[in-house]
Protein backbone atom coordinates (compact mmCIF):
# COMPACT_ATOMS: atom_id res chain seq x y z
CA UNK A 1 0.00 0.00 0.00
CA UNK A 2 1.48 3.29 -1.03
CA UNK A 3 1.72 6.18 1.31
CA UNK A 4 -0.87 8.92 0.89
CA UNK A 5 0.58 12.28 0.11
CA UNK A 6 -0.49 15.39 1.96
CA UNK A 7 -0.89 17.05 -1.41
CA UNK A 8 -3.73 14.78 -2.47
CA UNK A 9 -5.57 15.63 0.75
CA UNK A 10 -5.29 19.33 0.08
CA UNK A 11 -6.22 19.04 -3.58
CA UNK A 12 -9.32 16.99 -2.81
CA UNK A 13 -10.36 19.50 -0.14
CA UNK A 14 -9.89 22.32 -2.64
CA UNK A 15 -12.00 20.48 -5.21
CA UNK A 16 -14.72 19.91 -2.62
CA UNK A 17 -14.64 23.61 -1.85
CA UNK A 18 -15.04 24.50 -5.53
CA UNK A 19 -18.03 22.15 -5.60
CA UNK A 20 -19.54 24.20 -2.79
CA UNK A 21 -18.82 27.46 -4.64
CA UNK A 22 -20.49 26.14 -7.78
CA UNK A 23 -23.51 28.31 -8.64
CA UNK A 24 -26.25 25.79 -7.90
CA UNK A 25 -29.82 26.61 -8.67
CA UNK A 26 -32.26 26.83 -5.80
CA UNK A 27 -33.77 23.42 -6.49
CA UNK A 28 -30.51 21.51 -6.80
CA UNK A 29 -29.26 23.31 -3.72
CA UNK A 30 -31.73 21.46 -1.51
CA UNK A 31 -30.34 18.13 -2.75
CA UNK A 32 -26.68 19.03 -2.78
CA UNK A 33 -24.68 16.88 -0.36
CA UNK A 34 -22.10 18.45 1.90
CA UNK A 35 -19.10 17.66 -0.34
CA UNK A 36 -16.66 19.18 2.08
CA UNK A 37 -17.75 17.04 5.00
CA UNK A 38 -17.74 13.91 2.84
CA UNK A 39 -14.15 14.54 1.78
CA UNK A 40 -13.10 15.32 5.34
CA UNK A 41 -14.75 12.13 6.64
CA UNK A 42 -13.07 10.11 3.92
CA UNK A 43 -9.63 11.37 4.87
CA UNK A 44 -10.37 10.99 8.57
CA UNK A 45 -11.02 7.29 7.98
CA UNK A 46 -8.33 6.76 5.40
CA UNK A 47 -5.48 8.88 6.68
CA UNK A 48 -6.08 10.08 10.23
CA UNK A 49 -2.47 11.15 10.44
CA UNK A 50 -2.95 13.72 7.69
CA UNK A 51 -6.43 14.97 8.44
CA UNK A 52 -7.65 15.68 11.93
CA UNK A 53 -10.24 17.60 13.91
CA UNK A 54 -8.20 20.73 13.25
CA UNK A 55 -8.43 20.26 9.48
CA UNK A 56 -12.19 19.87 9.79
CA UNK A 57 -12.41 23.04 11.83
CA UNK A 58 -10.27 25.01 9.37
CA UNK A 59 -12.25 23.87 6.33
CA UNK A 60 -15.44 24.60 8.27
CA UNK A 61 -14.35 28.21 8.52
CA UNK A 62 -13.99 28.43 4.75
CA UNK A 63 -17.41 26.88 4.28
CA UNK A 64 -18.77 29.47 6.71
CA UNK A 65 -17.28 32.16 4.52
CA UNK A 66 -18.88 30.70 1.39
CA UNK A 67 -22.26 30.29 3.08
CA UNK A 68 -22.22 33.87 4.26
CA UNK A 69 -23.43 33.04 7.76
CA UNK A 70 -21.83 33.76 11.11
CA UNK A 71 -18.22 32.60 11.32
CA UNK A 72 -17.81 29.41 13.33
CA UNK A 73 -21.11 27.63 12.68
CA UNK A 74 -19.90 25.14 10.11
CA UNK A 75 -16.54 25.05 11.87
CA UNK A 76 -18.20 23.83 15.06
CA UNK A 77 -20.46 21.37 13.25
CA UNK A 78 -17.48 19.89 11.40
CA UNK A 79 -15.36 19.79 14.56
CA UNK A 80 -17.94 17.75 16.46
CA UNK A 81 -18.56 15.42 13.52
CA UNK A 82 -14.85 14.94 12.94
CA UNK A 83 -14.39 14.13 16.61
CA UNK A 84 -16.87 11.26 16.42
CA UNK A 85 -15.26 10.04 13.23
CA UNK A 86 -11.77 10.09 14.78
CA UNK A 87 -12.80 8.45 18.03
CA UNK A 88 -14.27 5.44 16.24
CA UNK A 89 -11.81 5.47 13.33
CA UNK A 90 -9.98 2.27 14.42
CA UNK A 91 -13.26 0.40 14.67
CA UNK A 92 -14.73 1.97 11.54
CA UNK A 93 -12.06 0.67 9.20
CA UNK A 94 -12.91 -2.84 10.39
CA UNK A 95 -16.61 -2.39 9.72
CA UNK A 96 -18.28 -3.86 6.69
CA UNK A 97 -19.20 -1.48 3.89
CA UNK A 98 -22.84 -1.32 4.96
CA UNK A 99 -21.92 -0.60 8.56
CA UNK A 100 -19.56 2.11 7.39
CA UNK A 101 -22.31 3.59 5.27
CA UNK A 102 -24.71 3.73 8.20
CA UNK A 103 -22.06 5.35 10.36
CA UNK A 104 -21.25 7.95 7.71
CA UNK A 105 -24.96 8.70 7.42
CA UNK A 106 -25.20 9.19 11.19
CA UNK A 107 -22.22 11.53 11.08
CA UNK A 108 -23.75 13.59 8.26
CA UNK A 109 -27.03 13.86 10.17
CA UNK A 110 -25.11 14.80 13.31
CA UNK A 111 -23.41 17.69 11.54
CA UNK A 112 -26.76 18.90 10.23
CA UNK A 113 -28.35 18.68 13.68
CA UNK A 114 -25.50 20.67 15.23
CA UNK A 115 -25.92 23.25 12.51
CA UNK A 116 -29.67 23.34 13.03
CA UNK A 117 -29.21 23.99 16.75
CA UNK A 118 -26.71 26.77 16.08
CA UNK A 119 -29.02 28.35 13.49
CA UNK A 120 -31.94 28.08 15.90
CA UNK A 121 -29.91 30.03 18.46
CA UNK A 122 -29.24 32.65 15.81
CA UNK A 123 -33.00 33.04 15.30
CA UNK A 124 -33.58 30.97 12.17
CA UNK A 125 -36.57 28.76 11.72
CA UNK A 126 -36.59 25.03 10.91
CA UNK A 127 -37.15 24.82 7.16
CA UNK A 128 -38.90 21.46 7.21
CA UNK A 129 -37.80 17.87 6.95
CA UNK A 130 -36.38 18.45 3.48
CA UNK A 131 -33.49 19.98 5.40
CA UNK A 132 -32.10 16.48 5.95
CA UNK A 133 -32.13 15.48 2.26
CA UNK A 134 -28.41 16.38 1.82
CA UNK A 135 -27.51 13.66 4.34
CA UNK A 136 -29.24 11.07 2.17
CA UNK A 137 -27.68 12.32 -1.05
CA UNK A 138 -24.35 12.44 0.78
CA UNK A 139 -24.61 8.74 1.60
CA UNK A 140 -25.57 8.02 -2.01
CA UNK A 141 -22.43 9.84 -3.15
CA UNK A 142 -20.36 7.89 -0.64
CA UNK A 143 -21.78 4.62 -1.93
CA UNK A 144 -21.13 5.62 -5.55
CA UNK A 145 -17.53 6.52 -4.67
CA UNK A 146 -17.04 3.21 -2.84
CA UNK A 147 -18.51 1.15 -5.66
CA UNK A 148 -16.29 3.01 -8.13
CA UNK A 149 -13.37 1.64 -6.19
CA UNK A 150 -12.54 4.36 -3.70
CA UNK A 151 -10.74 2.76 -0.80
CA UNK A 152 -12.29 3.98 2.44
CA UNK A 153 -9.58 2.40 4.55
CA UNK A 154 -11.22 -0.99 4.98
CA UNK A 155 -9.05 -3.02 2.66
CA UNK A 156 -5.75 -1.48 3.63
CA UNK A 157 -5.59 -3.89 6.55
CA UNK A 158 -5.89 -7.04 4.54
CA UNK A 159 -2.73 -6.37 2.59
CA UNK B 1 7.90 -14.40 11.77
CA UNK B 2 9.31 -11.45 13.67
CA UNK B 3 10.54 -10.00 10.46
CA UNK B 4 7.05 -10.27 8.97
CA UNK B 5 5.48 -8.37 11.84
CA UNK B 6 8.19 -5.77 11.61
CA UNK B 7 7.51 -5.32 7.93
CA UNK B 8 3.83 -5.04 8.64
CA UNK B 9 4.55 -2.12 10.95
CA UNK B 10 6.70 -0.47 8.34
CA UNK B 11 3.96 -0.66 5.81
CA UNK B 12 1.58 1.35 7.97
CA UNK B 13 1.15 4.85 6.51
CA UNK B 14 2.42 6.30 9.75
CA UNK B 15 2.73 5.08 13.31
CA UNK B 16 -0.74 6.42 13.94
CA UNK B 17 -1.29 4.59 17.21
CA UNK B 18 0.95 6.65 19.45
CA UNK B 19 2.11 9.70 17.55
CA UNK B 20 -1.17 11.52 17.36
CA UNK B 21 -0.46 14.72 19.14
CA UNK B 22 -3.13 15.93 21.55
CA UNK B 23 -6.01 13.54 22.20
CA UNK B 24 -9.17 13.96 20.11
CA UNK B 25 -11.06 15.13 23.20
CA UNK B 26 -8.54 17.89 23.80
CA UNK B 27 -8.77 18.91 20.15
CA UNK B 28 -12.56 18.86 20.29
CA UNK B 29 -12.56 21.09 23.36
CA UNK B 30 -10.05 23.50 21.88
CA UNK B 31 -11.73 23.90 18.49
CA UNK B 32 -15.22 24.03 19.99
CA UNK B 33 -14.14 26.87 22.24
CA UNK B 34 -12.52 28.60 19.29
CA UNK B 35 -15.68 28.25 17.18
CA UNK B 36 -17.90 29.55 19.97
CA UNK B 37 -15.59 32.52 20.48
CA UNK B 38 -15.66 33.23 16.75
CA UNK B 39 -19.44 33.03 16.62
CA UNK B 40 -19.78 35.41 19.54
CA UNK B 41 -17.29 37.84 18.02
CA UNK B 42 -18.89 37.76 14.62
CA UNK B 43 -22.47 38.14 15.74
CA UNK B 44 -21.99 40.67 18.55
CA UNK B 45 -18.96 42.71 17.53
CA UNK B 46 -18.02 44.09 14.16
CA UNK B 47 -14.33 43.11 14.17
CA UNK B 48 -14.61 40.37 11.57
CA UNK B 49 -16.18 42.43 8.78
CA UNK B 50 -12.82 43.42 7.35
CA UNK B 51 -11.52 39.87 7.66
CA UNK B 52 -14.56 38.61 5.78
CA UNK B 53 -14.07 41.20 3.04
CA UNK B 54 -10.40 40.31 2.59
CA UNK B 55 -11.06 36.58 2.53
CA UNK B 56 -13.89 37.04 0.05
CA UNK B 57 -11.61 38.90 -2.33
CA UNK B 58 -9.11 36.05 -1.98
CA UNK B 59 -11.93 33.69 -2.85
CA UNK B 60 -12.74 35.55 -6.05
CA UNK B 61 -10.50 33.47 -8.38
CA UNK B 62 -11.90 30.22 -6.95
CA UNK B 63 -15.41 31.53 -7.44
CA UNK B 64 -14.55 32.37 -11.03
CA UNK B 65 -13.35 28.80 -11.58
CA UNK B 66 -16.50 27.41 -10.03
CA UNK B 67 -18.75 29.69 -12.07
CA UNK B 68 -16.94 29.02 -15.33
CA UNK B 69 -19.01 26.01 -16.50
CA UNK B 70 -22.34 27.77 -16.10
CA UNK B 71 -20.96 30.96 -17.63
CA UNK B 72 -19.70 29.07 -20.65
CA UNK B 73 -23.06 27.36 -20.99
CA UNK B 74 -24.90 30.69 -20.82
CA UNK B 75 -22.53 32.21 -23.35
CA UNK B 76 -22.87 29.41 -25.90
CA UNK B 77 -26.61 29.38 -25.39
CA UNK B 78 -26.71 33.07 -26.19
CA UNK B 79 -24.35 32.69 -29.12
CA UNK B 80 -26.34 29.95 -30.79
CA UNK B 81 -29.77 31.44 -30.17
CA UNK B 82 -31.83 31.22 -33.32
CA UNK B 83 -32.57 33.97 -35.80
CA UNK B 84 -36.29 33.46 -35.36
CA UNK B 85 -36.05 33.80 -31.60
CA UNK B 86 -34.06 37.03 -31.88
CA UNK B 87 -36.54 38.49 -34.36
CA UNK B 88 -39.47 37.71 -32.11
CA UNK B 89 -37.69 39.26 -29.16
CA UNK B 90 -36.81 42.32 -31.21
CA UNK B 91 -40.45 42.77 -32.22
CA UNK B 92 -41.58 42.48 -28.65
CA UNK B 93 -38.98 44.94 -27.40
CA UNK B 94 -39.95 47.46 -30.08
CA UNK B 95 -43.56 47.29 -29.01
CA UNK B 96 -42.55 47.67 -25.42
CA UNK B 97 -40.32 50.64 -26.23
CA UNK B 98 -43.17 52.36 -28.07
CA UNK B 99 -45.52 51.89 -25.15
CA UNK B 100 -42.94 53.13 -22.70
CA UNK B 101 -42.08 56.13 -24.85
CA UNK B 102 -45.66 57.31 -24.63
CA UNK B 103 -45.55 56.87 -20.88
CA UNK B 104 -42.24 58.69 -20.72
CA UNK B 105 -43.63 61.76 -22.48
CA UNK B 106 -46.38 62.00 -19.92
CA UNK B 107 -43.82 61.44 -17.23
CA UNK B 108 -41.84 64.55 -18.16
CA UNK B 109 -44.96 66.64 -17.90
CA UNK B 110 -45.88 65.09 -14.59
CA UNK B 111 -42.39 65.58 -13.19
CA UNK B 112 -42.59 69.26 -14.01
CA UNK B 113 -46.05 69.51 -12.54
CA UNK B 114 -44.92 67.68 -9.45
CA UNK B 115 -41.97 70.01 -8.95
CA UNK B 116 -44.23 73.02 -9.24
CA UNK B 117 -46.69 71.57 -6.76
CA UNK B 118 -43.91 70.74 -4.35
CA UNK B 119 -42.70 74.29 -4.74
CA UNK B 120 -46.14 75.58 -3.86
CA UNK B 121 -46.30 73.30 -0.82
CA UNK B 122 -42.76 74.37 0.13
CA UNK B 123 -41.90 70.70 0.32
CA UNK B 124 -38.40 69.46 -0.24
CA UNK B 125 -37.59 68.58 -3.81
CA UNK B 126 -37.16 64.91 -4.33
CA UNK B 127 -33.66 63.72 -5.05
CA UNK B 128 -32.86 61.42 -7.90
CA UNK B 129 -31.64 58.03 -6.77
CA UNK B 130 -28.61 56.35 -8.25
CA UNK B 131 -28.95 52.93 -9.76
CA UNK B 132 -26.56 50.27 -11.00
CA UNK B 133 -27.40 47.26 -13.11
CA UNK B 134 -26.10 44.01 -11.66
CA UNK B 135 -26.32 40.39 -12.61
CA UNK B 136 -27.04 37.56 -10.21
CA UNK B 137 -23.96 35.40 -9.76
CA UNK B 138 -25.41 32.67 -7.62
CA UNK B 139 -28.15 31.90 -5.16
CA UNK B 140 -27.23 31.97 -1.48
CA UNK B 141 -26.01 28.56 -0.38
CA UNK B 142 -27.42 28.66 3.10
CA UNK B 143 -30.77 26.90 3.30
CA UNK B 144 -31.85 29.01 6.27
CA UNK B 145 -31.66 32.37 4.56
CA UNK B 146 -32.94 33.74 1.29
CA UNK B 147 -30.08 35.52 -0.36
CA UNK B 148 -28.57 36.12 -3.75
CA UNK B 149 -25.11 37.34 -4.65
CA UNK B 150 -24.75 39.86 -7.47
CA UNK B 151 -21.68 40.88 -9.44
CA UNK B 152 -21.39 44.47 -8.27
CA UNK B 153 -19.63 45.50 -5.09
CA UNK B 154 -17.81 48.30 -3.32
CA UNK B 155 -15.64 48.71 -6.42
CA UNK B 156 -18.79 49.83 -8.21
CA UNK B 157 -19.83 52.11 -5.33
CA UNK B 158 -22.54 49.81 -4.03
CA UNK B 159 -23.36 50.52 -0.40
CA UNK B 160 -25.17 48.34 2.11
CA UNK B 161 -28.80 49.27 2.35
CA UNK B 162 -29.35 49.79 -1.37
CA UNK B 163 -32.61 48.36 -2.68
CA UNK B 164 -32.55 45.60 -5.30
CA UNK B 165 -35.28 45.86 -7.91
CA UNK B 166 -36.16 43.97 -11.06
CA UNK B 167 -38.54 44.94 -13.87
CA UNK B 168 -41.58 43.86 -11.87
CA UNK B 169 -40.80 45.09 -8.41
CA UNK B 170 -38.66 44.95 -5.30
CA UNK B 171 -36.46 41.90 -4.80
CA UNK B 172 -34.59 42.75 -1.64
CA UNK B 173 -31.90 44.81 -0.06
CA UNK B 174 -28.10 44.80 -0.16
CA UNK B 175 -26.97 43.55 3.24
CA UNK B 176 -23.28 42.94 2.71
CA UNK B 177 -20.81 44.33 0.23
CA UNK B 178 -17.55 42.81 -0.90
CA UNK B 179 -15.08 44.39 -3.35
CA UNK B 180 -16.50 42.75 -6.47
CA UNK B 181 -19.78 41.26 -5.29
CA UNK B 182 -22.54 42.06 -2.90
CA UNK B 183 -25.08 40.03 -1.04
CA UNK B 184 -28.77 40.82 -1.43
CA UNK B 185 -31.20 39.56 1.19
CA UNK B 186 -34.51 38.82 -0.51
CA UNK B 187 -37.78 40.22 0.78
CA UNK B 188 -38.90 36.67 1.48
CA UNK B 189 -36.11 36.24 4.05
CA UNK B 190 -37.35 36.07 7.61
CA UNK B 191 -35.06 38.82 8.81
CA UNK B 192 -36.11 41.40 6.27
CA UNK B 193 -38.98 43.82 6.81
CA UNK B 194 -40.20 46.28 4.22
CA UNK B 195 -42.56 49.23 4.78
CA UNK B 196 -45.43 49.01 2.32
CA UNK B 197 -48.64 50.72 1.40
CA UNK B 198 -51.79 49.24 -0.04
CA UNK B 199 -52.05 50.78 -3.48
CA UNK B 200 -55.84 50.88 -3.36
CA UNK B 201 -56.36 52.84 -0.14
CA UNK B 202 -52.94 54.05 0.99
CA UNK B 203 -52.99 51.98 4.17
CA UNK B 204 -49.49 51.59 5.55
CA UNK B 205 -48.07 48.36 6.94
CA UNK B 206 -44.83 46.47 7.27
CA UNK B 207 -44.33 43.25 5.33
CA UNK B 208 -42.09 40.56 6.78
CA UNK B 209 -40.56 37.72 4.85
CA UNK B 210 -41.99 34.34 5.76
CA UNK B 211 -38.68 32.57 5.26
CA UNK B 212 -40.04 29.28 4.00
CA UNK B 213 -42.21 29.22 0.91
CA UNK B 214 -41.45 32.48 -0.89
CA UNK B 215 -44.25 34.46 0.68
CA UNK B 216 -44.51 37.56 2.79
CA UNK B 217 -46.70 38.27 5.79
CA UNK B 218 -48.47 41.36 7.02
CA UNK B 219 -48.63 40.90 10.77
CA UNK B 220 -50.15 43.14 13.45
CA UNK B 221 -53.06 44.31 11.35
CA UNK B 222 -56.52 44.19 12.98
CA UNK B 223 -59.01 41.60 11.81
CA UNK B 224 -61.29 44.25 10.33
CA UNK B 225 -58.58 45.88 8.23
CA UNK B 226 -59.55 47.04 4.75
CA UNK B 227 -57.54 44.57 2.70
CA UNK B 228 -58.86 42.33 -0.05
CA UNK B 229 -57.34 39.38 -1.80
CA UNK B 230 -55.55 40.67 -4.90
CA UNK B 231 -54.64 44.06 -3.46
CA UNK B 232 -51.26 45.37 -4.59
CA UNK B 233 -48.62 46.38 -2.08
CA UNK B 234 -46.15 49.10 -3.03
CA UNK B 235 -43.22 50.51 -1.09
CA UNK B 236 -44.18 53.48 1.04
CA UNK B 237 -40.70 55.01 1.04
CA UNK B 238 -40.94 55.84 4.73
CA UNK B 239 -37.76 53.96 5.56
CA UNK B 240 -35.63 56.10 3.23
CA UNK B 241 -34.24 52.90 1.70
CA UNK B 242 -36.70 51.89 -0.95
CA UNK B 243 -37.91 54.52 -3.41
CA UNK B 244 -41.66 54.95 -2.96
CA UNK B 245 -44.14 53.31 -5.26
CA UNK B 246 -42.29 50.17 -6.27
CA UNK B 247 -44.44 47.07 -6.48
CA UNK B 248 -43.69 44.59 -3.70
CA UNK B 249 -46.36 41.93 -3.47
CA UNK B 250 -50.01 41.12 -3.92
CA UNK B 251 -52.33 39.68 -1.30
CA UNK B 252 -52.74 35.94 -1.74
CA UNK B 253 -55.03 35.10 1.15
CA UNK B 254 -56.40 36.65 4.26
CA UNK B 255 -57.65 34.67 7.23
CA UNK B 256 -59.32 35.94 10.33
CA UNK B 257 -59.90 33.68 13.26
CA UNK B 258 -62.29 34.52 16.09
CA UNK B 259 -59.68 33.94 18.79
CA UNK B 260 -57.14 36.36 17.39
CA UNK B 261 -57.47 40.14 17.18
CA UNK B 262 -55.12 40.14 14.19
CA UNK B 263 -55.67 39.04 10.63
CA UNK B 264 -53.32 36.55 9.06
CA UNK B 265 -52.40 37.98 5.68
CA UNK B 266 -50.16 36.16 3.21
CA UNK B 267 -48.77 37.88 0.12
CA UNK B 268 -46.76 36.73 -2.89
CA UNK B 269 -43.95 38.90 -4.21
CA UNK B 270 -44.57 40.52 -7.59
CA UNK B 271 -40.93 40.51 -8.62
CA UNK B 272 -39.48 37.39 -10.18
CA UNK B 273 -37.52 36.55 -7.06
CA UNK B 274 -36.57 33.12 -8.30
CA UNK B 275 -36.20 33.70 -12.01
CA UNK B 276 -34.80 37.12 -12.85
CA UNK B 277 -31.16 37.30 -13.82
CA UNK B 278 -30.56 41.05 -13.84
CA UNK B 279 -31.35 43.33 -10.94
CA UNK B 280 -31.12 47.06 -10.47
CA UNK B 281 -29.45 48.26 -7.27
CA UNK B 282 -31.05 51.55 -6.29
CA UNK B 283 -29.79 53.71 -3.47
CA UNK B 284 -31.62 56.76 -2.23
CA UNK B 285 -29.10 59.55 -1.60
CA UNK B 286 -28.54 60.41 2.03
CA UNK B 287 -27.09 63.89 1.49
CA UNK B 288 -30.15 65.67 2.87
CA UNK B 289 -28.72 66.84 6.16
CA UNK B 290 -25.70 68.35 4.44
CA UNK B 291 -27.79 70.10 1.82
CA UNK B 292 -30.07 71.63 4.34
CA UNK B 293 -28.50 72.21 7.75
CA UNK B 294 -31.72 73.58 9.20
CA UNK B 295 -33.41 70.28 8.62
CA UNK B 296 -30.55 68.44 10.22
CA UNK B 297 -31.40 70.20 13.49
CA UNK B 298 -34.95 69.00 13.37
CA UNK B 299 -34.02 65.40 13.60
CA UNK B 300 -34.35 65.16 17.32
CA UNK B 301 -36.58 62.15 17.27
CA UNK B 302 -36.75 59.08 15.14
CA UNK B 303 -40.39 59.66 14.25
CA UNK B 304 -39.63 63.10 12.94
CA UNK B 305 -36.75 61.94 10.82
CA UNK B 306 -38.85 59.09 9.51
CA UNK B 307 -41.50 61.57 8.45
CA UNK B 308 -38.85 63.66 6.77
CA UNK B 309 -37.43 60.71 5.01
CA UNK B 310 -40.88 59.90 3.78
CA UNK B 311 -40.83 63.22 2.09
CA UNK B 312 -37.90 62.53 -0.09
CA UNK B 313 -38.93 59.64 -2.19
CA UNK B 314 -42.69 59.86 -2.00
CA UNK B 315 -43.32 61.63 -5.24
CA UNK B 316 -40.95 60.04 -7.62
CA UNK B 317 -42.81 59.45 -10.80
CA UNK B 318 -40.10 57.18 -12.13
CA UNK B 319 -40.64 54.87 -9.22
CA UNK B 320 -44.39 54.88 -9.68
CA UNK B 321 -43.86 54.28 -13.34
CA UNK B 322 -41.73 51.25 -12.63
CA UNK B 323 -44.34 49.93 -10.30
CA UNK B 324 -46.70 49.59 -13.18
CA UNK B 325 -49.06 52.38 -12.12
CA UNK B 326 -50.88 53.53 -15.21
CA UNK B 327 -50.16 57.09 -16.28
CA UNK B 328 -53.80 57.96 -15.82
CA UNK B 329 -53.51 57.04 -12.17
CA UNK B 330 -50.86 59.66 -11.72
CA UNK B 331 -52.96 62.57 -12.92
CA UNK B 332 -54.21 64.76 -10.14
CA UNK B 333 -57.86 64.39 -11.04
CA UNK B 334 -57.68 60.83 -9.84
CA UNK B 335 -58.16 60.47 -6.13
CA UNK B 336 -56.01 57.40 -5.64
CA UNK B 337 -52.52 58.88 -5.67
CA UNK B 338 -53.78 61.82 -3.71
CA UNK B 339 -54.93 59.39 -1.05
CA UNK B 340 -51.56 57.74 -1.17
CA UNK B 341 -49.73 60.97 -0.63
CA UNK B 342 -52.12 62.40 1.88
CA UNK B 343 -50.81 60.80 5.07
CA UNK B 344 -47.31 61.90 4.28
CA UNK B 345 -48.36 65.46 3.62
CA UNK B 346 -50.14 65.48 6.95
CA UNK B 347 -47.03 64.28 8.67
CA UNK B 348 -45.11 66.98 6.95
CA UNK B 349 -47.49 69.58 8.32
CA UNK B 350 -47.17 68.15 11.80
CA UNK B 351 -43.47 68.37 11.35
CA UNK B 352 -43.72 72.05 10.49
CA UNK B 353 -46.00 72.69 13.42
CA UNK B 354 -43.46 71.25 15.79
CA UNK B 355 -40.75 73.41 14.35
Amino acid sequence: MHKIKLQSVYISLLLAYICILFPWSDFVLSFRPDFMLLVILFWLLRAPNLCSVGTAWFMGLWVDLAMGGTFGQYALAYTITAFFAVVYQRRLVLFSKTQQLVYVFLLLVLSQIVLLILKAFAGSQFIGWSYFIPSFTGVVFWQIAVSLGLNTGRHSHGK
Amino acid sequence: MMRGIHQNFDQQPAPAFFVRGPSPVARLMFFTALSLALMATDSRLQYLNNVRQTLMSLLQPLQAVASAPSNIYAFTNEYFSTHHHLLAENQQLKKQALRQNVDLQKLKLLTLENENLRGLLQAQQSLAETSTLAEIEYVGRDAFTKKIVVNRGTNHLIVTGAAAVDAKGVIGQVTRTYPATSEVTLITDKSLAIPVQIERNGLRAIAFGHGRDNTLELPYLPANVDIKVGDQLVTSGIDGIYPAGLAVASILKMNTSPDSPFARIVCVPTAGIENSRQVLLVSVPKAKAENNPKQGLNQNSKVLSAAEKANVPIAQPIAAHQAGVKPADLSLTNTEPAAMQKPVVQERKADHAQN
